[in-house]
């Protein structure tokens, strides 16, 4: 798959410490890439650097070939975008704003649009400035899917959306992905990256820490479990005389969590089968906790 | 280089402020020009101040709302993230703009000429003022030559919001600079006209104004040279469009 998001070198510095600091990504065609960060981490700055509305101090960035700073205008016969900041244009009902958007992109045919507000099951006929948060989310996403983009810049995608949607957004952005497009996507809800991401960027106070695939979830990978004591003493005993290995351990709450090898899952049971526990649970392994592991408690912070 | 969708989109989003300004506008031009007791006012009141302040808020308000105020709220976003380009916002902008004050003058000369075609007045009444020795009656040239002079300095008023509003992604500084810039002028020019009617000292106030370069008496006098007092306010318009074109092309949007 060739590329066709590049960001080389990019700098852009506020002052104070924010901004973003020489940023690398590569995206390839009919990826789905995530973007996950904190807060003021810079997810919103790169976004509008690949929209064209930020020229960075150095380096570049670049869609399909095309210069994202210089000829905006071009990439966004591609582009779908979902702003962070939702405020619609002073043009009454919902209804009203989607039409003036199809004319904007040159749509003649509203079939997909009103497919998209089916699914998302939006009132349109509701004046904009009346929409509740989720509504108006809703209606940002229908805004940018509307054309069938190649490409989809989709900051923060999920914000102020229920559950019930947030999947019906999942869903979607698997659907965009199965017909072809590109997709990244900025996010500090690791359960939609991991549901659609091929690789996940993590980046922290402006700058990029690391980025993972899907190996994150290697098949070999050892399992973690957490298993909780009913007894003081025993918790003790099989912390301290286990053959496996403990990834953390809580002594108030009497649990802990340990990494069990694919192939030693019968000998674990086995082994705790003289204890008395409480109970005994599976902990998927998520890009949570890597993110707890590696951005939070490493020291490349 | 112009977007039809946007124009619409602004026309939408601006017509009740501007039809009121209007509506306001040509009411009291029909008014000070029909009613036996204004229209001595016609000039000094209606041609030498409504003729400015009231275009100066719409334009205002508007400029702010057509650039700045989008990128503030952040609904630019929706405009720029289809292929329509930056230049091209900011010009179909602009021709709203003043597009809509030239509708707006428009109007409200057809509403003289039909006043005036209707009940004619003469130059005398219409200045208040039978001291000044002028003959004949106000013809229907003047009056489009008036307008069309008090237009030009509006452009450039306009233009100058316009600027402000292309040049700053925050409305309060925006509107700020622009209520600022308006205020300075309105004052001025009413403060000068204060002293063209005899309060001595005031009359420096014309140097402070933009609005002196719109000179209804020389259209009234049968001089020319409101045509090139024109000329200013054209050349100012022209440079603040340019000005804030550019650096709206150029800057960084928080979008």
């Amino acid at each position: 798959m060739p590329e066709i998001i590049k960001i080389e070198h990019m700098t852009k510095d506020y002052g104070n410490g924010r901004g973003i600091f020489d940023f690398n990504i590569s995206i390839n065609e009919g990826e789905v890439y995530g973007l996950v960060g904190t807060n003021g981490s810079g997810k919103t700055t790169t976004m509008r650097h690949l929209m064209g509305f930020l020229a960075p101090d150095s380096g570049s960035c670049e869609i399909g070939g095309i210069n994202c700073r210089k000829h905006s205008d071009q990439i966004m016969k591609r582009v779908g975008y979902v702003p962070g900041q939702i405020d619609f244009p002073d043009v009454g009902s919902g209804t009203n704003f989607l039409n003036i958007q199809a004319q904007y992109l040159g749509i003649a045919d509203m079939s997909y649009t009103e497919e998209l507000i089916d699914l998302f099951k939006i009132d349109t006929s509701a004046p904009l400035k009346r929409m509740s948060k989720g509504m108006k989310q809703k209606m940002a996403l229908v805004a940018a899917f509307m054309a069938k983009p190649d490409i989809l810049l989709l900051d923060e995608p999920s914000t102020g959306l229920d559950p019930v949607m947030r999947d019906t957004l999942i869903d979607l952005i698997l659907e965009q992905k199965k017909r072809g497009a590109t997709v990244f996507m900025s996010s500090h809800i690791f359960k939609e990256l991991e549901d659609t991401c091929d690789k996940v960027t993590f980046i922290h106070n402006g700058k990029v820490i690391n980025t993972v695939g899907r190996d994150l979830y290697n098949e070999d990978m050892p399992r973690l479990y957490r298993v909780g004591f009913a007894d003081e003493g025993q918790y003790l005993e099989f912390k301290d005389h286990t053959g496996f290995q403990i990834q953390s351990s809580n002594d108030t709450y009497k649990h802990l969590m340990a990494a069990v090898p694919m192939n030693e899952m019968n000998s674990f049971v086995r082994e705790l089968s003289n204890y008395d526990m409480r109970y005994m649970r599976y902990v998927p392994y998520s890009l949570e906790m890597y993110y707890k592991n590696n951005i939070e408690t490493g020291g490349n912070v | 280089m112009f977007s039809l969708p946007l124009f619409k989109q602004s026309v939408k989003s601006n017509w009740v402020m501007w039809a009121s300004i209007t509506g306001v506008m040509s009411v009291l031009c029909a008014q000070f020009s029909a009613l036996k007791m204004t229209q001595p006012l016609l000039f000094v009141i209606f041609y030498g101040m409504m003729t400015t302040i009231l275009p100066a808020i719409y334009v205002l308000v508007t400029a702010n709302k057509l650039i700045a105020g989008q990128i503030d709220r952040g609904s630019m976003a929706y405009i720029l993230s289809t292929p329509v380009k930056r230049s091209t916002v900011v010009f179909t902008q602009g021709v709203f703009l003043v597009g809509s004050l030239v509708a707006m003058f428009g109007i409200e000369t057809l509403v003289h000429l039909a006043v005036n075609a209707a009940k004619p007045i003469t130059l005398a009444t219409a200045l208040g003022n039978s001291d000044l020795g002028i003959q004949g009656d106000l013809t229907a040239s003047m009056i489009v030559q008036v307008n069309l002079s008090a237009l030009v300095v509006c452009i450039a008023i306009a233009a100058v919001c316009f600027m402000f509003s292309g040049i700053f992604n925050s409305t309060k500084y925006s509107i700020g600079l622009s209520g600022i810039f308006v205020g300075v002028n309105i004052l001025a020019n009413m403060l000068a006209m204060f002293g063209s009617l005899g309060v001595s000292g005031l009359d420096k106030f014309k140097y402070l104004t933009i609005c002196s370069f719109y000179d209804y008496k020389s259209v009234l006098f049968s001089h020319n040279d409101w045509i090139t007092k024109m000329i200013f306010p054209a050349a100012i318009a022209v440079a603040a469009l340019t000005i804030g074109s550019a650096v709206f092309k150029k800057k960084d949007l928080p979008l």
